[in-house]
């Protein structure tokens, strides 16, 4: 396995890509977002927060009723990491974005996180929309060379001795991290569970919650 | 969602309560446009009738996701209004 790996990649040059041509339409909002910022009209972190504010509740809690049926059911959680395309369809997620799902699993020695180095591919039927900081620059430089210290901008500190994974999405595969459970949470059910699962902790920018802070 | 004066009285697809939508460029769409009409003047009916009228022009098709329906005659609206107050 490559930890970093853009032999599949499969880009366009204006900085998207997609499993088939743009749409249309997706190309049309594209324009229109683009003459509305460049008319001081909106911001694309403006659209960002309304999506986050309204919109983004399609998506998360998806990829953390993923993420709590792997921690609830060790046969599933087999299946996931073997195929995770089909693993994730079995609970109903799949879309045209979420072509070929691949969940890497955390451990008390290898820590997960997923960029798209290029552009901003991202597994949305399972997490929702990017987040900005997902789809900038800085973000999709550094984590690749200095992993540890995007971590700990995020909050995250982990032992010297952990290794990490950046896993770089393309156009055919997409990444989720399946985070480790947390400590004390031997009693939850799939809903108590899912309730720990944040967006971060299945890129791999964050941790899952504590049971006693969700 | 009902907070906010331009979605308030729009049938927007849904299921299960929740908003759907069928591909990214929808959501995207939806927020450009809460804040577009609110920066360029465009009052919640002035913006339901112009979406009504998209919705007119873009025709009924049974096989074509409703999301995507929706959304493109969003886009066909908003495309129309940006354009004519922006170039005055």
């Amino acid at each position: 396995m490559h930890d970093h790996d853009h032999d599949h990649h499969d880009h366009d040059h204006d900085g998207h890509h997609h499993p088939r041509p743009a749409s249309e339409q997706e190309l049309r909002t594209r324009a229109l977002e683009a003459v509305l910022v460049e008319k001081g009209i909106v911001t694309s972190d403006a659209i960002d927060a309304i999506i986050d504010r309204y919109v983004n509740d399609v998506g998360p809690q998806n990829g953390a009723r993923v993420v709590a049926r792997a921690w609830s059911d060790p046969a599933y959680r087999d299946r996931l990491l073997e195929d995770g395309t089909a693993a994730i369809a079995e609970l109903g997620f799949a879309g045209e974005e979420g072509h070929t799902m691949v969940v890497v699993e955390n451990t008390p020695e290898i820590h997960n996180m997923i960029v798209c180095t290029l552009c901003s591919c991202y597994p949305w039927p399972v997490l929702g929309l990017p987040p900005t900081w997902y789809k900038s620059a800085p973000y999709r430089a550094r984590v690749v060379a200095e992993p540890r210290a995007v971590l700990n901008e995020f909050g995250v500190e982990l032992p010297d001795a952990m290794e990490i994974r950046v896993w770089d999405s393309t156009a055919e595969v997409r990444y989720l991290v399946l985070p480790m459970r947390p400590a004390g949470t031997d009693g939850l059910g799939e809903d108590d569970l899912a309730a720990l699962v944040t967006r971060d902790s299945m890129i791999g920018t964050g941790l899952p919650l504590a049971p006693a802070t969700a | 969602m009902t907070d906010d004066p331009y979605l308030a009285s729009l049938d927007l697809p849904r299921t299960n309560g929740e908003l759907t939508f069928d591909e990214p460029w929808q959501a995207r769409a939806l927020g450009a446009g809460v804040i577009a009409l609110r920066e360029l003047g465009v009052g919640p009916v002035e913006w339901r009738d112009a979406l009504a009228e998209a919705i007119d022009r873009h025709g009924h098709d049974p096989d074509e996701d409703p999301a995507t329906a929706y959304y493109t005659a969003w886009l066909d609206a908003l495309e129309r209004i940006v354009a004519t107050r922006t170039s005055a």
